[in-house]
């Protein structure tokens, strides 16, 4: 047996985190079978009780996935170069093959083992009847088993590019839910005939099917996630090819890496434009506008140094960065309504309106954790934290300074969505209030997701480990409430979906754009108390928890 | 010559972690621009000792002041007076130089237009002005050293505290790091300096502070521990042919059985080491008393090439120390002694040519 598999699979085993996984999971399927096996005698010809159950198994599934999978692969190869050991391997008869499906292997049995967990459940499911053994469950595991080797393909190239952990887990995420969900956009809005509309009408095509969404509701027998008119090609095969395709391509890139140069890494010489000669700097300025290499000025006065430090530290925090960011903002939310103005697509504003709302809600799921997860754990991590105690900084003015940090990143890629909404606005000015409330409602969403991630990274002393938990959480937080909406004519009634959908603010800014399939619910202004009180309660949890780690004990 | 002003205090310093106790009782005093060295095995209380001094720990019981601010009491006040440099070195990511000690200037409060002459003063300090414009997290070890002591001299402490400043560096990053210890303490600066590597300290430090399992086992210049920490002396007999070895060490063992009943010891030990022609033995007699030795042996037909006392050092001392957990500083109790003696036989057997001590220079 190729000991590299040995190593990781029975590591990961040994580690108390997967026993909670597989024994949370395992509870979690039980629980969702037992709440609607049948309790009565009347028996269900129709099938309808157990395709309902079967969703909330199949989606659940997805999301233990799309959640778990990428945390393992993502640190898998970054942490044995950090640590020295690649070299070490490297260096051993191993070849470079046998140590990536070594270590492949080693994360995918875990996976498999995660998917075996669910494989009682499953069998519940078919003996309630009406779901196809083969077309149906069978073609579920067949999808989440490709997704599973795509997503640790994925993540195990992103980790033998990144030189920390965190980040490793972070960019992997990030892909993991650009894949999911933003794969799907370009389908959304191109519908092209004939000549180059039919030519970018298949690439986008081709795109959505890197996304296992519309092949687990195809298989879950649900409509078409945004598709419209006449479907041409399945879902699910597309999505089997797909994965097949970009997984041995993923795989393919990572072993071209695993040799001397996963250990080459470009140093700055600390050529600053400042002692460039004049064409160089206006040729630069004019370039960059923010030129990342021009000295900077020191820290002024009336700004919390921290926050400076933060943006400072950050590959993307640069000014030049964040210009871009909310430059691509910008574009995407007047390209948006754009299209609504014109009547590129028959989607009205108010569709319009939701895929903002949507837009702005993944950008702040994927932004939000990334940011704000290691404001106090990288700085335990890297030994900064008593670097940092030692200067007259206040604890408060510290974490402070930090949380500005994010809360500036995230009010202006929000802001820059604003042009989209103005436009709105123009075109139909009665949303006026509708827009107003949705801001609001953003906000809030904006402030929960900051708290919730600034509390619970604080919790953890490793960087990597509070980025996957915090991702874990928030995408939990986010997508729970839309997985219970998606049952909402059954198995969930009117109220459970309500009550659901008061768990975030999203849900009432939905509920105010009046997205399809959102109107009927009244969700303000109590969502906006929850969502004020579980902000206030991660708030005081992050005070305590800096209160124990500045105090001298 | 009057004493420095004393600027470092610990009474009783004691840390207790349940059952455990990582400090115990720990009493000393550093006078201003002296550098003391701290030694002590790992985990002995080293860091416990300094985390308390920063304020990052508090005592169970006892005190520690700086400049006459406490510790605990004073916080704020100790982080003006302390440049504390960890072992680790506290890397921000994609952060020039520059900049780095720009956010630690800020944070200490300094204005703008002093910090950008600060930065360039203390990169002069440490001869690192050409890595102003480099970034933090691709700095080699030994540059991150000098930017991490830089970092600690920003707001111009009086008090520096570097926690293995020689760690990872090469010999002549070594001697720069030891030139730069020298120069800051001429510039009044009080240093506590932790290492492992004690020759070094033995060339820079004032004073030194032995610390075993978290009690003080000896404190005082290099001249006082290596006074007060009795050893047994190591003599070196090198011999003219490989086959005399095993006779001049009979003969040695021999002349300790029957003229040197005072050998407290009951036991001497002599080892032979037939490579190197060498015969080495440790006793506690004193040069009059082992003088006859030569003689018998010349006597008794051995030509000796050399005979000779290898030089105990820090490092002897060290061990001595630690070969005695159980005995209070300075004692000359038997067992320091005879761990001394094992220690250092050991020592010496993996370095044959034996360490030459160097007097303490400033």
């Amino acid at each position: 047996m190729n000991p590299v598999i040995r190593r990781e699979f029975f590591g990961i085993l040994r580690s108390p985190k997967a026993l909670a996984v597989l024994v949370a999971l395992t509870a979690v399927f039980s629980a969702a079978v037992l709440m609607y096996w049948p309790a009565d005698a009347s028996v269900d010809l129709s099938g309808k009780t157990s395709i309902h159950v079967f969703r909330i198994f199949g989606y659940g599934l997805l999301a233990g996935v799309v959640f778990l999978v990428p945390a393992f692969p993502a640190t898998s190869i970054v942490n044995e170069r950090n640590s020295g050991t690649l070299a070490l391997l490297l260096n051993s008869p191993l070849s470079a093959a046998s140590i990536y499906f070594g270590k492949l292997s080693g994360v995918l049995l875990f996976s498999l083992l995660v998917l075996l967990c669910s494989l009682p459940a499953s069998a519940a499911c078919y003996a309630m009847g009406g779901i196809g053994l083969w077309d149906q469950l069978g073609m579920l595991y067949l999808v989440l088993f490709l997704l599973v080797v795509q997503y640790v393909t994925i993540g195990m190239l992103v980790s033998s590019y990144v030189q920390s952990s965190d980040a490793g887990v972070r960019i992997t995420y990030a892909i993991v839910l650009g894949l999911l969900f933003a794969t799907l956009l370009p389908a959304a809005f191109i519908r092209g005939t004939g000549g180059w509309g039919t030519a970018l009408g298949s690439v986008a095509s081709a795109i959505r099917c890197l996304s296992p969404l519309p092949a687990v509701m195809e298989i879950m027998r649900h409509s078409d996630v945004v598709s419209t008119g006449l479907k041409e090609s399945s879902n699910t095969s597309g999505f089997l090819l797909a994965s097949i395709l970009s997984s041995v391509i993923f795989a393919g890139l990572t072993l071209s890496r695993l040799n001397y140069r996963i250990f080459d890494r470009s140093r700055s010489q600390g050529v600053m434009t400042d002692e460039r000669g004049l064409l160089a700097r206006i040729v630069r300025r004019l370039v960059y506008i923010v030129d990342p290499q021009r000295r900077k000025r020191g820290i002024p006065w009336y700004l919390n140094p921290v926050m400076v430090k933060e943006f400072r530290c950050r590959r993307f925090g640069r000014s030049q960065w964040l210009l871009r960011l909310v430059a691509v903002c910008a574009v995407v939310s007047l390209v948006l309504t754009f299209l609504a103005a014109t009547s590129v697509t028959s989607w009205g504003v108010d569709r319009i309106g939701s895929l903002l709302v949507l837009l702005q809600v993944v950008l702040i799921v994927v932004l939000t954790p990334s940011l704000a997860s290691g404001l106090i754990s990288s700085e335990l991590d890297s030994g900064g934290w008593d670097l940092l105690r030692l200067t007259p900084l206040s604890s408060v003015r510290i974490v402070f300074g930090k949380i500005l940090s994010v809360f500036w990143t995230l009010a202006l890629v929000l802001l820059a969505t604003l042009p989209g909404y103005l436009m709105m606005i123009m075109i139909q000015p009665s949303m006026w209030l509708q827009v107003k409330l949705v801001l609001i409602c953003l906000a809030w969403t904006a402030a929960y997701a900051l708290a919730v991630s600034a509390a619970i990274g604080s919790l953890f002393r490793s960087a990597a480990v509070s980025t996957t938990i915090v991702y874990i959480v928030v995408i939990a937080l986010f997508l729970a409430p839309l997985l219970i909406w998606l049952g909402r004519d059954a198995p969930f009634g009117h109220d459970t979906v309500q009550k659901a959908l008061l768990i975030t603010p999203v849900g009432a800014a939905l509920n105010v754009i009046e997205a399809p399939g959102f109107e009927n619910y009244t969700l303000l202004p109590a969502a906006w108390w929850i969502a004020g009180a579980v902000t206030a309660l991660m708030a005081l949890v992050l005070g305590i928890q800096v209160w124990r780690l500045t105090r001298p004990v | 010559m009057t004493d420095p002003e004393v600027v470092v205090q610990t009474h009783d310093l004691t840390k207790q972690y349940g059952e455990f106790t990582a400090l115990d009782s720990l009493s000393m005093q550093v006078g201003r621009g002296q550098i003391l060295g701290f030694i002590g095995p790992n985990g002995a209380g080293k860091t416990t000792t300094i985390r308390i001094l920063v304020g990052l720990l508090k005592p169970t019981s006892g005190s520690a002041s700086i400049a006459g601010a406490d510790c605990l009491q004073d916080a704020r006040k100790i982080r003006r007076l302390v440049g504390y440099m960890p072992d680790d070195f506290g890397s921000y990511n994609n952060m020039r130089v520059s900049e780095y000690l720009d956010f630690f200037g800020a944070a200490y409060g300094i204005g703008r237009r002093r910090r950008t002459e600060r930065i360039d003063e203390v990169l002069e300090i440490t001869h690192a002005s050409h890595m102003k414009d480099l970034f933090v997290d691709a700095l080699s070890r030994g540059m991150q050293q000098k930017v991490a002591i830089a970092r600690t001299l920003m707001h111009d402490p009086q008090v520096l505290i570097l926690d293995e400043p020689a760690n990872g560096l090469d010999p002549q990053a070594r001697i720069e790091m030891r030139g730069m210890l020298l120069r800051l303490s001429g510039l009044g600066k009080t240093l506590i300096v932790t290492s492992h590597i004690l020759p070094e300290l033995a060339r820079v430090c004032d004073l030194v502070a032995m610390i075993t399992k978290g009690k003080l086992r000896a404190f005082g210049t290099v001249d006082d521990i290596m006074r007060n920490v009795r050893q047994r002396r190591t003599f070196e007999i090198l011999l003219l042919q490989h086959d005399q070895v095993d006779r001049v060490a009979a003969l040695v063992r021999d002349w300790f059985q029957q003229h040197a009943a005072q050998e407290t010891s009951g036991q001497t030990d002599v080892t032979g080491a037939e490579a190197e022609m060498m015969v080495r033995f440790s006793t506690s007699l004193n040069d009059q008393a082992i003088s006859p030795l030569l003689g018998h042996l010349v006597s008794r037909g051995e030509p000796v090439a050399q005979f000779r006392e290898v030089t105990a050092d820090l490092e002897d001392a060290f061990l001595s120390v630690a070969g005695s957990d159980d005995t209070t500083p300075g004692s000359d109790s038997q067992a320091a002694a005879d761990a001394t003696e094992a220690a250092a036989a050991e020592r010496r057997s993996s370095h044959p040519t034996g360490p030459t001590k160097e007097t303490p220079s400033r």
